[in-house]
C-alpha cells in the first residue's frame, strides 16, 4: 500500500470540502472491504483517504412510512437485521444475505457496493427492480439519480470527484407483491455471482426484472418487462420473457463462467425468479432467504 | 495375544487440542525475533521460459534499508530431494512464471519490496511449453538441456536430450496376448489439471546465521531433518551447525514437505550474520512459489473376460511435473508402480512419464499422484462394469486384490480389508437403493470408487524416538515427526501410554528441533503413525525394560512378576506392591543402606524397514520391493444435480479405510472427513488456470474456490476397518492421504449414473455437465 | 505522517502511533503482540484474521488500523481472559480443530453467532461460519461442537 494521508470528517460538508481539495487523488472509505484490497494491490494510489464513518447522518437506516432511507454507512448486516427491510423490502433483504460472508457484511455497505460499481454487485438487481434513487451530496447541493442511470460501466458511475453518495432511498410502493434475488455462484460458499437476477411481481401484473454479472453494468430487462405487463405467467409467457430478457444482457467469458453458460443460465434463472416471485405474491412461495439454485 | 488395550483405540481429547482452542499454539509467524530482524522480498520471473541475459542489482543495493541483494550468480549449486535440477536462484534461465530470480534483504518489508522493483533483469524469451503431451515430443524445445548432468538417486531414470525427467515402466505378464484373449476392451483418456494445497498458513521461514557459524531456522515444515540435510549439503555447512526448529504447522498436505522457499531465507541470513531474516509468502505467492499437484493425462486400456475378471491393463501416464522434478519425479515413480488401482491384474503394462513443462514445480500433494490416476482407473472400472453388464460394486469385489496376490511389480499384497471396506461403504450409502429428489428439476444418483495407496519412500526411510521422564513421573517424547493437524502427537502419546501404562495427561510429545529430537525422514506418505509409531513403541518398551530392571534389582523381584499400571510398577505375586514412577524415574531407588539403584530412565527406539528395496529392473519394474505395504479403502457419494443449471451437490458420503488399528479412532474419522472434503474441492471446483504465457489467472480465493461449511455433504459417514498390519504398532497403518482419493471418480461415476454422461476431466463443473447433456441430446438426433 | 490512535484492546486501553496505511492485522500482531488473528489471504476471503470490532466480527486484514480509533477490539485472548468459554470447551471435547490455524477466527465467528442467536440450527451455523475457511477438518466436528452449545446454551 502506498503512503496516503487520512481524514475523518464529522460532517458531510467537511468531507466534501476535503474531497474537492484533492479531487481524483482522494478516495472515500466507508466499509473498506473493496477499497483496502485495491490499495493493498497497488491498483489505487490515492494521496488522501477520507473516512466517512465519523459522519452520523450517514449511519441512519429508517423507514418514514413511504421511503426506506439507507444511509451510506449502513452495512449489509444492518440491512439483514432490520425487520422493516425484511418485511417491506424483502428482495433487498434476500440479496444482502448473499453478499460475501458475515464478517465482511459487518463492515461492507450497500452504498459502497453500488459505488464500486462492479458488474456483479449483488445489491444492484434488487435496487433496480425497486427503482431506487441515489441521493448524492455535493458542494452545490444534493442531487438525485435513479439507480437505472447510476451505473455507466464496469467500475464507473455518474459520480465525479467531490460528490458523495449520502443515501439510497427506496419507495415502499403500494399493494401486494412478490420478489426474489437469485444468485448463481460456483458453489454455496462465498462467491461472486456468475449470474444474479432479481424479479418483482405485483398483484396488478407489473413485472420488473434485473440482472448483475452479465453485462458491463447491472441492467433491467425492459423489453421483457413490457412484454409481461398485464399478462399472467404461464409456460409460454415465461419462455418469451426469458428470451427477451436474455436479449438485454451481454455477458462475457471470464474466469468464472463462459459467455454461453451465462446466456443459457440467465434464461433459466429468469423463469425461476419470476415463478418464485409470483408464488410469494400468492403467499405460497418459499420463505425469503431459502436457497433457490 | 490380544490384550485388552487401555489407551490405543480409545477416543481421547487430542494432545494439542487445548493449545489450538485457546490460540496458545504458536506458528512460525507468531514467534518474536526481536527488533534486529530483517525481511526478505523476492523478484519473480514474469516469463515462463526465458534466458537470463543479465541481472543488475546495483540500484536495488542502494535503496533505503537494503542490507543485501542476492541472485543466481552467487549460488551455482543445484539442489533437490531426488533429482538435483533445482537452483536456489537460477543463473542461466527461468522456467516458470513466478520463479524466484533474486531476493532483497531489508529492514522493513516495504523497503524490501521497493528495492526488488529496482532490480533490472534482461530476459530473452524462449518458447513456452505447458502441455506434457507436447513437451514429450522428440522435437520439443528442451527445458533442462543439462538433464544428463544432474545428480539423481539410483532408482530414477532421467532421459537426457528430452524433457522426460523420469519414466517408470511396469511389464508384468503379456498384455498384448491378454488383450487378444479379452472379451471386452475399453480404451480412453482422462485428464486431471493442476491444483494447489492451499493450507491456511502460507509458507514461512525465519533464518538466523550467527557469528559462531550456526544457521538456525524456524520453518513451517513437514520435514525438518530433510531440510537440515539439504541445507547443510548445498550450503556446505556441517550438519551440527544447522538447526531446524519446527513449530506447529497450519496445514501441510505435502506442500511443506521437502524444501522450497526456505533455502532463500537461509542464504539471505548468511549475508546478514546476527540478524534473523523472515520470508513469508503472501497467499498469491503460495499459489505458484511453492509446489503444485501434477497435471495428468492418462490413457487407459483395460481388458476383461466374460467372467468379469480384469486380465489386462495398459496405463500410460503423462505427468506435467512443472519446471523442476526434484520431488515430483517420485510421484511419477510411485504411481508407476501402483497405477492398477486395488485390483489383481495378471498382465500389466504401465509407462509413467515425468515431463518437464514451464509451469510451477510440482511436488508432493496429499495422495502423491494416486488421486490423479484413480480418477481414470475408477472411472474406467465403472464403464467396464456397465459394458459387461455387471454392478460396478460387484465388479470391484470380484477383482479386488487379496492378501498374497501379486501387485503390478510382483510383490505379494499385504493383509487387507478391502472387501470389508467395499461392503461397509455400499451398505452405508445404500447402494442399489434409488433415491428421488422431491424437486422435479433435480436428479439424484450414487457413485462408487475403491482405492489403495502405499507410502512412497526410499527403502531406508526411518524414524527415531527418545523418551525422557520427569520427577513427577511424566514423560516427554522427542520425535521429529510433525503435527500437521492429523493427530500425530496424540497417536505417539497413545502408543507410549499403552506400553508404559501411563495416562495421557502425563505425556508430552515435543515438536521437532533437529538439535534435540532424533531423526525422522519426513512427515509424508501417511507413514508416521506406522514408522514413528514403531520407533516410539520401541522407545517405550526400552524405558519399560529399564524401569522393570531397576525395580527388579532393587526389590529382588523377578522381572516376570512385575507389570505397569496407571503410572506405577505393580507385582502379580504381591498385590500390595505399588511403586509410582515419580518415586524413582529420576532419583533412582534408595536401598536400606543408603545407596541408590537406577537413575534417570531414558528410552530410545528406532525403526527402519529392512525388507524394502528400490533395486528394480528399469525396463520391467520387477525384482525389487519398492513399497512397504498398501492401505486400501472405498468411498461413495450421493449427488444431486439441478438439470437446469448443471449445479451439483454431494448430499451424502461414506468412506471406509483399513487403518489396521485406529490408534485414535476419532482423529482417523477426522482425517476421513477432512480428506473427503479436500477431495471434493478437486472434484467440483478447484483448478489452477493458466493463460497462454504460463501466468496463473487465479492465485487467490476469489477464483480458486476451496470448500466452505456450506459446500460439504450434510451426511458424512467415516468408517474404520481394522485388518491388522503385521509390522505396524498395534497393527496400525496410515490412512491420511487415502481419504481424498475416492472422491473425484466417485463423483464422476455418480454423474454418469444420474444423467448418462461420462465426464473424463475434473473439476466437474455445471458447465461441463450442461455441455455433456447437450452433446448427448445432439447425438440422439 | 503517523497518527496517534487510542482504542480498547481486550478491555485494556491502547495508545499507539500508526501510519494510515498500516493494516489492523499487522498492528495487532507485530506491534501489540496479539497473535491469535492470523495471516491467511490478505483479501478478507478466508476469515483467519477475524477480530471483533465493537462486538462484531470483521476481517482485520482489510481494515486499516486507523479506522479503529475510539473503538473496541476483542480477540480470542480477550474472550478467554477469565477461562475458556463454553464454546471453546465444546471445541476441545469434539476435537474440532486439526492444524488449528482457522481456530481463532472460527471461534470468534461462532461466538458472535451464539450471542446473537443462542440456539441456531445447523444451517444457520454453517451460514455463519461459511466465511471461515478450514482446509483440514471438513467442518464436521466444528459444526457439531457449535450445535452442542446451541442445544445446551
Amino acid at each position: 500500500m502506498n503512503n496516503f494521508d487520512y481524514a475523518k470528517p464529522s460532517t458531510l460538508k467537511e468531507a466534501i470540502d476535503i474531497y474537492k481539495q484533492y479531487g481524483d487523488k482522494a478516495r472515500l472509505l466507508m466499509g473498506g472491504t473493496d477499497l483496502v484490497v485495491l490499495l493493498d494491490d497497488g491498483v489505487l494510489t490515492p494521496d488522501m483517504v477520507i473516512d466517512l464513518k465519523g459522519i452520523e447522518e450517514l449511519k441512519k437506516l429508517e423507514f418514514d412510512g413511504e421511503y426506506l432511507h439507507i444511509g451510506a454507512g449502513v452495512t449489509f448486516n444492518e440491512l439483514i437485521d432490520s425487520s422493516v427491510v425484511r418485511e417491506k423490502f424483502p428482495i433487498l433483504w434476500e440479496a444482502s444475505k448473499t453478499v460475501a460472508s458475515t464478517g465482511v457484511r459487518n463492515k461492507a455497505t450497500l452504498v459502497g457496493n453500488i459505488c464500486s460499481a462492479v458488474p456483479s454487485a449483488d445489491s444492484a438487481p434488487a435496487l433496480l427492480v425497486y427503482d431506487a434513487t441515489v441521493v448524492i451530496a455535493a458542494e452545490n447541493g444534493d442531487r438525485e439519480v435513479p439507480i437505472t442511470e447510476f451505473f455507466t460501466g464496469p467500475r464507473r458511475t455518474v459520480l465525479s470527484p467531490g460528490e458523495i453518495v449520502k443515501e439510497v432511498k427506496i419507495s415502499a410502493g403500494s399493494g401486494k407483491f412478490g420478489g426474489t434475488y437469485i444468485k448463481l455462484g460456483r458453489y454455496d460458499g462465498e462467491d461472486l455471482a456468475q449470474v444474479g437476477v432479481a424479479a418483482l411481481v405485483t398483484e396488478s401484473k407489473d413485472y420488473k426484472i434485473a440482472f448483475c454479472a452479465v453485462a458491463p453494468k447491472p441492467v433491467r430487462a425492459i423489453e421483457a418487462e413490457q412484454f409481461l405487463k398485464g399478462k399472467d405467467l404461464n409456460d409460454e409467457t415465461l419462455e418469451e420473457a426469458a428470451k427477451l430478457a436474455v436479449k438485454a444482457i451481454s455477458p462475457i467469458s471470464d474466469i468464472r463462467a463462459s459467455k454461453e453458460y451465462r446466456l443459457y443460465v440467465s434464461g433459466v434463472l429468469v423463469k425461476r425468479a419470476l415463478k418464485v416471485a409470483l408464488s410469494r405474491l400468492n403467499g405460497n412461495g418459499p420463505a425469503y432467504g431459502e436457497r433457490l439454485v | 495375544m490380544t490384550k485388552e488395550l487401555k489407551y490405543v483405540g480409545k477416543r481421547a481429547v487430542r494432545l494439542d487440542g487445548l493449545e489450538k482452542v485457546t490460540a496458545a499454539a504458536k506458528y512460525v509467524d507468531d514467534l518474536e525475533f526481536g527488533p534486529a530482524m530483517y525481511y526478505v522480498a523476492v523478484l519473480e520471473s514474469p516469463y515462463a521460459h526465458a534466458i537470463i541475459k543479465s541481472i543488475d542489482t546495483s540500484e536495488a543495493e542502494k535503496m533505503p534499508g537494503v542490507k543485501a541483494v542476492l541472485s543466481g550468480k552467487d549460488f551455482p549449486e543445484k539442489f533437490g530431494l531426488y533429482l538435483k535440477d533445482n537452483s536456489i536462484f537460477p543463473a542461466d534461465r527461468v522456467r516458470y512464471v513466478g520463479e524466484q530470480v533474486a531476493a532483497v534483504v531489508a529492514e522493513t518489508p516495504a523497503q524490501a519490496k521497493a528495492a526488488v522493483k529496482k532490480i533490472k533483469v534482461e530476459y530473452e524469451p524462449l518458447p513456452v511449453l505447458q502441455n506434457p503431451l507436447e513437451a514429450i515430443k522428440p522435437d520439443a524445445p528442451l527445458i533442462h538441456p543439462d538433464l544428463g548432468k544432474y545428480e539423481v538417486v539410483p532408482w530414477l531414470y532421467p532421459q537426457p536430450g528430452t524433457n522426460i525427467a523420469h519414466v517408470r515402466k511396469i511389464r508384468k505378464g503379456d498384455v498384448d496376448k491378454a488383450f487378444e484373449e479379452a472379451d471386452y476392451i475399453l480404451e480412453d483418456w482422462y485428464h486431471v489439471p493442476h491444483v494447489v494445497h492451499a493450507p491456511m498458513e502460507t509458507h514461512i521461514s525465519v533464518a538466523l546465521f550467527s557469528y559462531d557459524g550456526r544457521l538456525t531456522m524456524w520453518n513451517s515444515t513437514q520435514s525438518p531433518h530433510t531440510q537440515r540435510n539439504i541445507i547443510a549439503n548445498s550450503l556446505k555447512i556441517p550438519h551440527k551447525n544447522v538447526r531446524v526448529i519446527a513449530p506447529y504447522v497450519g496445514g501441510g498436505f505435502g506442500g511443506k514437505a521437502g524444501i522450497n522457499m526456505e533455502v532463500i531465507a537461509a542464504v539471505a541470513a548468511m549475508k546478514v550474520p546476527g540478524h534473523p531474516v523472515k520470508l513469508r509468502w503472501t497467499r498469491r505467492q503460495e499459489f505458484f512459489n511453492t509446489s503444485q499437484r501434477q497435471e495428468l493425462y492418462a490413457h487407459i486400456k483395460m481388458g476383461v473376460n466374460k467372467e468379469g475378471k480384469i486380465i489386462a491393463l495398459k496405463h500410460e501416464l503423462f505427468w506435467d511435473v512443472g519446471a523442476s522434478a526434484e520431488y515430483g519425479s517420485n510421484v511419477v515413480n510411485a504411481t508407476g508402480f501402483s497405477a492398477t488401482g486395488p485390483y489383481y491384474i495378471p498382465n500389466v503394462y504401465i509407462d509413467s512419464f515425468a515431463v518437464y513443462t514451464n509451469r510451477p514445480p510440482c511436488g508432493a500433494y496429499r495422495g502423491f499422484g494416486y488421486s490423479e490416476f484413480h480418477f481414470g482407473i475408477e472411472s474406467h472400472m465403472d464403464r467396464m462394469a456397465k459394458m459387461i453388464g455387471m454392478d460396478p460394486v460387484e465388479f470391484r469385489r470380484k477383482n479386488a486384490i487379496r492378501r498374497g496376490q501379486s501387485v503390478a511389480y510382483g510383490v505379494e499384497m499385504n493383509p487387507t480389508g478391502i472387501l470389508e471396506c467395499i461392503d461397509k461403504v455400499a451398505e452405508k450409502i445404500e447402494w442399489g437403493k434409488e433415491d428421488k429428489s422431491p424437486d422435479p428439476t433435480k436428479v439424484r444418483a450414487k457413485g462408487f470408487a475403491a482405492v489403495w495407496k502405499a507410502p512412497a519412500m526410499p527403502p531406508n526411510e526411518s524414524s527415531a524416538a527418545f523418551i525422557k521422564f520427569s520427577e513427577d513421573g511424566s514423560i516427554n517424547i522427542l520425535v521429529s515427526g510433525m503435527e500437521l493437524g492429523q493427530g500425530f502427537l496424540t497417536a505417539m502419546a497413545k502408543i507410549a501410554a499403552e506400553e508404559l501404562q501411563l495416562p495421557l495427561e502425563k505425556i508430552r510429545v515435543e515438536l521437532p528441533d533437529t538439535d534435540r529430537n532424533p531423526y525422522e525422514w519426513q512427515t509424508v506418505a501417511s507413514h508416521v503413525t506406522w514408522s514413528c509409531g514403531n520407533a516410539v513403541r520401541r522407545a517405550a518398551i526400552d524405558a519399560r525394560n529399564q524401569i522393570l530392571n531397576t525395580v527388579s534389582r532393587a526389590y529382588h523381584i523377578d522381572k516376570a512378576n512385575l507389570y505397569l499400571e496407571d503410572g506405577k510398577v505393580k507385582c502379580y505375586t504381591d498385590p500390595e506392591f505399588e511403586l509410582p514412577f515419580e518415586k524413582f524415574v529420576i532419583d533412582g531407588i534408595e536401598m536400606p543402606d543408603g545407596t541408590y539403584r537406577g537413575g534417570p530412565i531414558m528410552g530410545h527406539g528406532m525403526f527402519m524397514p529392512e525388507f524394502t528395496s528400490a533395486k528394480v529392473n528399469p525396463e520391467t519394474g520387477l525384482g525389487g520391493h519398492p513399497n512397504v505395504h498398501y492401505t486400501t479403502g472405498a468411498g461413495a457419494v450421493e449427488i444431486e444435480i439441478d438439470k437446469e443449471t448443471g449445479r451439483i451437490r454431494v448430499i451424502k458420503m461414506a468412506e471406509a479405510f483399513d487403518a489396521g488399528k485406529a490408534i485414535n479412532p476419532d482423529l482417523v474419522e477426522g482425517q476421513i472427513v477432512g480428506g473427503f472434503v479436500q477431495g471434493l474441492g478437486t472434484a467440483l471446483w478447484e483448478e489452477v488456470k493458466f493463460d497462454e504465457n504460463g501466468r496463473i489467472l487465479n492465485p487467490n480465493f476469489t477464483d480458486y474456490k476451496i470448500p466452505t461449511a456450506l459446500d460439504v455433504p450434510r451426511e458424512m459417514h467415516p468408517i474404520i476397518v481394522e485388518v491388522p498390519q503385521p509390522d505396524g504398532p498395534f497393527g496400525a497403518r496410515g490412512i491420511a492421504e487415502h481419504t481424498m482419493i475416492p472422491v473425484m471418480p466417485a463423483v464422476a461415476n455418480a454423474v454418469e449414473n444420474a444423467l448418462g454422461i461420462r465426464i473424463k476431466e475434473v473439476p466437474i463443473t455445471p458447465e461441463k455437465i450442461l455441455n455433456a447433456l447437450k452433446e448427448k441430446e445432439q447425438n440422439k438426433q | 505522517m503517523k497518527r496517534e490512535i487510542k482504542f480498547t484492546l481486550n478491555g485494556e486501553p491502547v495508545k499507539i502511533d500508526v501510519m494510515p496505511n498500516e493494516k489492523l492485522l499487522d498492528v495487532l500482531r507485530d506491534r501489540l503482540g496479539v497473535k491469535s488473528p492470523k495471516h491467511g489471504c490478505g483479501r478478507g476471503e478466508c476469515g483467519a484474521c477475524t477480530v471483533l470490532l465493537n462486538g462484531k466480527t470483521i476481517r482485520s486484514c482489510i481494515t486499516l488500523a486507523i479506522e479503529v480509533d475510539g473503538q473496541e477490539i476483542t480477540t480470542l485472548e480477550g474472550l478467554e481472559k477469565d477461562g475458556m468459554t463454553e464454546l471453546q470447551k465444546s471445541f476441545l471435547e469434539h476435537n474440532s480443530f486439526q492444524c488449528g490455524f482457522c481456530a481463532p477466527g472460527m471461534t470468534l465467528t461462532a461466538t458472535e453467532l451464539l450471542r446473537k442467536n443462542p440456539h441456531p440450527d445447523e444451517e444457520e451455523i454453517r451460514e455463519a461460519i461459511a466465511g471461515n475457511l478450514c482446509r483440514c477438518t471438513g467442518y464436521k466436528n466444528i459444526v457439531d461442537a457449535i450445535v452442542d452449545v446451541s442445544k445446551k446454551g
